[in-house]
């Protein structure tokens, strides 16, 4: 029904997508599998128009075509169902259905209350839209695209929202849909519910097609490692042991308001150790805690040290006088400020009480003198202390915000997705350093999605998922198939 | 195509140009105001412009210009602070009611002195009376998260009724001969602060003191953390809290500052100004509203400010002077002050960004 062959698209340096061909027949339910990056979402934005492959060729049911609008989809009948819905809270279901049809029926009503019954996706017609749970937000989103009477229907992590029962229900309604001949692209990297569900899938990862299988058919742990890659052999790092070493950080039977659980973690001078996971499953939550941003009340159970202190009591300016440092993932608006100079946004974390010169006045000629070394150590290319943060690249700016971190004689360094978009080569400069400080006693936590950043660099390794750490183990120890588990959330004792 | 483009470095010549632009569309507004409803707009322009230079005039009349345009910017030298910061207080004006009710109250709890020492006790319960009324909005914000502009909005209207409830209930003045409108005492002569010229313009000490206190917040916001600490909080909620700027701080932090200043303004005006309370009416000048103006024409910054404090100040005058003559009302002078901040306002934006005429790419 639908051959994709040969798609590339890139975005600057990066290649999102690269000769990718994909196949899917009708009365098929085909899984789109990979990690977070691995370019599913360019892929499918491709195939409904929303952005114009560089090269390669899509044909549909045996005709080449060319989609240059979702309207040239909806018209070939392909329909999407977006991962994030696009509804009015304001209006009813009816009133949103409407609204996304060009040529509405004029029996809408009874039209919507047919295909309810017909595929068990009842909608209430006349509800508001912000009274609707989740899943009944979805099934409108589902309802509008069934109205155009999709020969192919792709959904983008559907059950990412769904309780067990509503995703449940789902299913039963792909199913029915599958059997009626048409063709669905499911998107996931939840393995437990593509092997249930799925008929046939195609593996991408960092951009390229790793493979096609039948999932009823392979293996959970094959399929992770095709999902993430053999990589562990590679650069393994050399075992060391930490038994003997101070402890910096530890974690004891930690709970939060907002769903974090983290049992037992215990972090020593000059360890690095790595929290690994798909974005999205609490690494922003987890970094807020450890960094003081959380608001006051956040930690609900448990006990949070820095050294011999109750770190959970202590205000974010005040971890840094005791020596600990944060790098978040987001660099514009958290990190730095887009419009402040970068001379200014150095003072941005350096005003706490051991800096005592600056805790009062405002002392600018210091500032412009650590910006200034800043940027000449880390080799920040793109402009001077005076030129604003948002005229540099990713990767400069980094350099930057890191630099500005890496004090010398650190304690401790939290730090999330240090390389995230980020060039290559900024991105190796900043392992160095992490691994420099790390060699120099400093106590490191990374936070990552990427393995291979995490193999490389880590002593220890923690999953997250839905908001709970696994057991840190050495790095070593753990095995492709079950990190993929425990990304995944499956892994054996794990709470969903 | 016309896009909005950021600029990449912003440098003083920049905000100057767009402060000139900005005068320049002002100007050509207020002929055309002046134009539809006196149909002399050069006359009645240059009537606004020179009638306290007019011969003996001279002598008294600028000082009508400098005496608002020092409340004007003193209390929009505070409000600034709070707008820096994003926290909307737009309620100076009951602040500094507020500050005069307190002031006053200190004098009759000291026991209606009449020495020269009572004067800083009296000014500084007028800055913490600033304080209490901006206080509610702030922990009505920080702890029940309600929107501080409606709320300390709504606190002018109480606090304007709370002045009313005193001048003419528990303070009201006892005497035989009651005036109208009743008020309350009066602070002595020897109180009340004189003026700096034994001859000319009406310009008292107090709004030399309360100058000295201008120029200390400025150095405050200039030299030290805090006006970094107000600019972050401005720009990134998520940055603030990473700083380790803690934001309900910086709302406190918003609301005191602008607060003490408004009731600071508020005790001069009863020491310098009037010498007692009266109702509202005949109290209460406005200087709170027309401050949330000056703020923004001054561009948040102290020594715009300055500058827009004495524009503002002198259109005050000069739109009565307008009256005056006979050539038209002084309701101009509103008129005006709204052309002058829609377009500060507007070409604001062309501070830090450009137009850029180029095709697509």
């Amino acid at each position: 029904m639908l051959s994709l062959s040969g798609i590339t698209k890139a975005y600057g340096p990066i290649r999102a997508n690269e000769s990718i061909d994909l196949e899917v027949e009708g009365g098929q339910i085909h899984a789109l599998l990979g990690e977070n990056g691995a370019g599913k979402s360019t892929l499918m934005k491709i195939l409904f128009g929303l952005v114009q492959p560089d090269a390669g060729k899509i044909s549909f049911n045996g005709t080449a075509v060319k989609i240059k609008t979702p309207q040239d989809a909806k018209e070939l009948g392909i329909g999407m169902v977006q991962q994030h819905f696009a509804l009015f809270d304001g209006m009813t279901a009816l009133e949103n259905i409407r609204l996304g049809l060009t040529v509405p029926p004029e029996n809408l009503r009874e039209r919507i209350a047919e295909l309810g019954n017909l595929y068990g996706l009842e909608v209430d017609p006349d509800a508001l839209v912000l009274s609707l749970s989740a899943g009944q937000k979805q099934r409108i989103e589902i309802v509008r695209a069934l109205l155009g009477d999709p020969m192919l229907l792709v959904l983008d992590e559907p059950t990412s929202v769904l309780t067990p029962q509503e995703a449940d229900l789902l299913f039963n309604a792909l199913r029915k849909l599958r059997d009626e001949g048409r063709g669905l692209i499911f998107i996931s990297h939840k393995l437990g519910e593509v092997r249930a569900l799925c008929d046939s899938a195609t593996v991408l990862r960092a951009g390229k097609v790793v493979g096609t299988c039948d999932p009823r058919e392979t293996d959970t742990d094959v399929l992770a490692e095709m999902m993430i890659g053999q990589r562990l052999s590679a650069q393994e790092k050399a075992p060391k042991s930490f038994s003997n070493a101070k402890v910096v950080l530890s974690a004891q039977n930690i709970e939060t308001r907002d769903g974090l659980r983290l049992d037992d973690l215990e972090l020593h001078e000059g360890e690095i150790l790595g929290v690994a996971g798909i974005a999205g499953n609490g690494q922003d939550r987890l970094f807020a805690l450890l960094s003081g941003e959380a608001a006051r009340g956040t930690q609900i159970a448990g006990e949070l040290k820095l050294r011999d202190e109750d770190l959970s009591i202590i205000p974010t300016r005040n971890r840094r006088a005791k020596g600990a440092r944060f790098v978040p993932e987001e660099r514009l608006g958290h990190s730095a400020i887009p419009d402040f100079k970068l001379s200014d946004n150095t003072l941005l974390t350096k005003h706490s009480a051991e800096n005592k010169d600056n805790t009062v006045l405002r002392r600018n000629r210091w500032i412009r003198k650590q910006a200034a070394q800043i940027i000449d150590y880390f080799d920040v290319r793109g402009g001077d202390a005076n030129a604003r943060a948002r005229s540099f690249s990713g990767g400069n700016l980094q350099k930057f915000v890191v630099g500005r971190e890496l004090d010398s004689g650190l304690d401790l360094l939290i730090i999330s997705q240090p390389t995230w978009g980020v060039d290559l080569w900024a991105a190796s400069r900043i392992r160095q350093e992490i691994q420099l400080r790390a060699d120099q006693g400093t106590a490191v936590l990374l936070i990552s999605q990427d393995l291979d950043e995490l193999m490389a660099l880590t002593d220890s390794l923690s999953v997250i998922a839905n908001g709970v750490l696994t057991a840190v183990r050495p790095t070593v120890e753990w095995s492709v198939p079950e990190l993929g588990r425990a990304m995944a959330g499956e892994l054996e004792g794990m709470v969903q | 195509m016309i896009t909005w483009e950021h600029r990449e470095s912003v440098g003083w010549q920049t905000s100057l140009k767009s402060i000139g632009i900005a005068l320049a569309l002002t100007l050509l507004l207020t002929f055309g105001a002046l134009w539809l409803t006196t149909g002399m707009p050069l006359e009645a322009f240059w009537q606004m412009l020179t009638y306290p230079w007019q011969a003996e005039r001279a002598l008294t009349q600028w000082g009508k210009a400098l005496n608002p345009a020092f409340y004007l910017s003193l209390i929009a030298l505070g409000l600034s602070i709070s707008y820096r910061a994003n926290v909307w207080n737009i309620g100076a004006e009951g602040q500094f009611a507020i500050g005069s009710v307190f002031a006053f109250g200190a004098w009759l709890l000291l026991g209606m002195p009449n020495g020269l020492w009572a004067i800083p006790i009296i000014l500084l319960s007028g800055v913490v009376g600033g304080m209490v009324w901006a206080a509610i909005p702030a922990a009505l914000r920080t702890l029940a998260n309600t929107n501080e502009l409606l709320v300390s909005l709504m606190l002018v209207y109480i606090g304007a009724q709370f002045l009313f409830y005193l001048s003419n209930g528990p303070w009201e003045m006892s005497a035989a001969m009651k005036p109208v409108p009743t008020r309350t005492e009066s602070i002595p002569d020897s109180l009340l602060f004189t003026s700096v010229f034994s001859q000319g313009p009406k310009l008292h000490w107090g709004l030399v003191w309360g100058w000295q206190v201008y120029l200390v917040v400025a150095a405050l916001l200039a030299f030290t953390l805090l006006g970094y600490r107000l600019s972050v909080a401005n720009q990134s909620k998520r940055a603030e809290r990473f700083a380790g700027f803690s934001p309900v701080g910086t709302i406190w932090i918003a609301f005191l500052f602008s607060g003490g200043l408004a009731g600071l303004a508020g005790g001069i005006f009863l020491i310098g100004d009037t010498g007692y309370l009266v109702d509202q009416s005949n109290f209460l000048q406005n200087y709170g509203f027309t401050a949330i103006i000056v703020a923004f024409l001054g561009r948040l910054n102290p020594l715009g400010i300055l500058v827009a404090g004495l524009a503002l100040g002198y259109l005050e005058g000069g739109a009565g002077w307008l009256q005056a003559s006979g050539l038209g009302d002084d309701s101009i002078s509103g008129i005006i002050q709204v052309i002058a901040l829609f377009c500060t306002l507007g070409t604001a934006t062309l501070v830090t960004h450009r137009i850029s005429w180029r095709g697509n790419p």
